[in-house]
């Protein structure tokens, strides 16, 4: 069982809301969901719409979420804390996610996430110390025939998680030369 | 033509623009749904019976006898596909959301017709943003056409298709689990029965079932259950697609009759192990499922032949004490999710049986203290054997957590984790005690 950290309270910034784009989606789907089910049903869709607007879920954006649906903030809570891509505290501009699920760890997983820790001079889960990246080892991405297989994900852009596949030293050194520069390579995904 | 070559739903993958209505239509997409829309739910059920379609979501389950479950004066029913693919190993669904979109659409409104469903889901794993795009747009464009929505294909039936993300749990996947999800909560699995075809989503039947399923409906529709019961073998119809990833050189994923032997498909279909070297072990269906020493390999990676064919060891839980999977019944291997993972002969099996475990362990609910637990201590012990610092009764101990586990969980994900350790652990044992004994242990230890 993963165990997350909770969530640390931050003083309210006065005006915050959430973004028009997802009051259409809520509108968009809301009748999609039987008479009465449908605020808790947007949970997951609203909680991830918030977190690509702020970058994270926090206890604030929990309850902003939770005031929109009319849910209580400890349901809300409890689920963002549930799933493994909310992220809690605020990754770095780039999330580089490594799949070491076995497909990935017969051709060299590890290797390749050790070479990204050693470079950027982090561990599981750690941001490089100028905020740039955010490196995450997960599980099987359903990629497992092209492995090792990573998906990096862009701060406030996050539909663009392509997946990099066949990494070894020279494929993964190029991608975090790339991001270093402050691009994501989308010549090497796909 | 040889029987490799014939397609039930891969044929269009890697096209271009195979995932536009336009290219599907042409390529006689739609015509079953269109179909479908004027037979009754009875005919549309009797072809998929005759077909024997089983599940390829993991555990093969006939689809039509499940469909049969829907009590017959059930006023709201409801379709969920199971799009989470995230059982390591397979990657056949990614392709079938991404190539052929409509394939999968066309599939829902023919079960959509049999189940008499108004309203249905695609719950698509949220790691999948690409997919999930493709999807929404062959959607789009179904609406668009008259396909979906109010009188589809201007007939009296009609129906709405909702996709549905995840936000990254592989329990998810497991159904009862999807459904909570799905109702916008934890993806807490809940107690079976009832099963989801009488007690599901909001409380109403609900049917359940994987992409790969519903995408062979349309031609089942076509060419009638019995042309698709042919191509199969015994009680399992049609091909099935396999993903296999490992130490062979052509990975990828493979539509293939259902007689294909783990060797064949090493062999024949994946070019051989890289490097000319020999193979150690395959899973065949997902890591949840035992593990196959090459002795095994030639059994049909067939749901059937996998459970029984003497040929594949029983699975023990020590030397002599074969596994009792209940009702008297051994575990050798099963299908699963048709992920098929090759490990040649370099490969180190406490380091893969740790990284098993360890999935699950992060990975489990926690709702069920044997798997809570036990899948964090089955990962500890594991990790303490495959990198050096095995101790003493180490083997053992891990075969007996493992034992604790399996069948006292409320979701089958505590088996998952149990059957693969033991299977490891039968198969590959003097592997396991001799890390032990070459383990390095502080001085004066036992
Ligand atoms: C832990 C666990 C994970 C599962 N993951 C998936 C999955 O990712 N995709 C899937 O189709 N079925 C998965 N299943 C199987 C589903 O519970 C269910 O049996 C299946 O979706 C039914 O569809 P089918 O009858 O068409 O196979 C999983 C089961 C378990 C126990
Ligand atoms: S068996 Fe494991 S994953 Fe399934 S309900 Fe119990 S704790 Fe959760
Ligand atoms: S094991 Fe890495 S993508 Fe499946």
């Amino acid at each position: 069982m993963r165990r997350h950290p909770s969530f640390r309270a931050r003083k309210a910034v006065p005006g915050q809301e959430l973004s028009p784009q997802i009051e259409a989606r809520i509108q968009q789907l809301w009748s999609r969901f039987p008479e009465g089910r449908a605020a808790q049903a947007l949970c997951l869709p609203v909680l991830y719409l918030a977190q690509e607007q702020f970058g994270y879920v926090d206890a604030e954006v929990v309850d902003l979420v939770a005031g929109r649906l009319g849910l209580t903030a400890a349901h809300v809570t409890g689920v963002a804390t549930f799933y493994f891509m909310i992220n809690k505290v605020r990754p770095g501009r780039y999330h580089l996610q490594i799949c070491t699920n076995i497909g990935c760890q017969l051709v060299g997983a590890y290797e390749v996430f050790e070479r990204c820790k050693q470079r950027l001079g982090v561990q599981n889960k750690g941001t490089s110390a100028d905020g740039n990246v955010t490196l995450t080892e997960v599980e099987c991405l359903a990629a497992c025939g092209f492995g090792p297989v990573a998906q990096i994900a862009e701060r406030e852009k996050p539909e663009i998680p392509l997946y990099f596949e066949n990494l070894d030293a020279t494929r993964i050194d190029a991608i975090l030369d790339a991001l270093a520069e402050g691009r994501v390579p989308t010549e090497l995904g796909n | 033509m040889g029987l490799f070559d014939v397609k039930i739903i891969s044929e269009h993958f890697g096209v271009h623009d195979a995932r536009t209505l336009d290219y599907f239509e042409r390529k006689g997409g739609y015509r079953s749904a269109r179909k479908a829309c004027q037979m009754a739910p009875e005919a549309i059920a009797a072809e998929v019976t005759a077909s024997n379609l089983r599940g390829r979501g993991g555990a093969g389950f006939p689809t039509a006898l499940k469909w049969s479950f829907v009590p017959k004066d059930a006023q709201t029913v409801y379709l969920v596909v199971n799009a989470d693919e995230s059982e390591p190993g397979t990657f056949k669904d990614r392709n079938i959301l991404y190539w052929n979109p409509h394939m999968l659409i066309e599939g829902m409104i023919i079960a959509a017709v049999a189940l008499e469903v108004r309203s249905a889901f695609i719950y698509i794993r949220g790691e999948m943003a690409r997919e999930n795009k493709v999807l929404q747009a062959a959607i789009d464009e179904a609406y668009a056409k008259g396909y979906l929505g109010e009188r589809m294909f201007g007939s009296g039936v009609s129906l709405d298709i909702t996709v549905y993300r995840g936000l990254g749990a592989y329990i998810c996947g497991e159904e009862t689990a999807l459904l909570s999800s799905l109702e916008g909560g934890r993806g807490w699995p809940r107690l079976k029965p009832p099963f989801p075809a009488v007690k599901g989503l909001w409380g109403q039947p609900t049917i359940v079932n994987n992409v790969e399923t519903i995408a062979n409906l349309p031609w089942i529709v076509e060419h009638g259950g019995k042309a698709f019961a042919d191509l199969g073998t015994g009680r399992s119809g049609g091909l099935r697609l396999v993903s296999v990833c490992g130490h062979v050189n052509k990975p990828g994923v493979y539509e293939l009759p259902l007689t294909v032997t783990g060797r064949q498909l090493i062999d024949e279909v994946c070019g051989g192990i890289k490097g000319g070297r020999k193979v150690k072990g395959v899973i065949p269906g997902g890591v949840s499922m035992p593990v196959l020493t090459p002795d095994e390999l030639d059994v049909p990676f067939e749901f059937d032949a996998l459970q029984k064919d003497e040929r594949i060891r029983e699975v023990e839980v020590r030397p002599g004490q074969k596994f009792d999977l209940g009702g008297n019944r051994t575990l050798r291997t099963m299908a699963g999710s048709g992920g098929v993972v090759v490990m040649d002969e370099t490969t180190d099996m406490t380091q893969a049986a740790w990284r098993i475990v360890h999935f699950f362990a992060e990975e489990s609910c926690g709702q069920c203290t044997p798997c809570r637990e036990g899948t964090g201590w089955l990962a500890q012990v594991a990790h303490r054997i495959a990198f050096d610092h095995g101790r003493t009764g180490d083997v053992d101990l891990l075969a007996s957590i493992a034992d604790g586990i399996a069948g006292n969980t409320i979701c089958a994900l505590g088996d998952a984790a149990a059957w693969p350790t033991l299977a490891f652990l039968t198969k590959y044992r003097d592997e396991f005690e001799a890390k032990v004994r070459h383990a390095h242990r502080p001085k004066g230890a036992a």
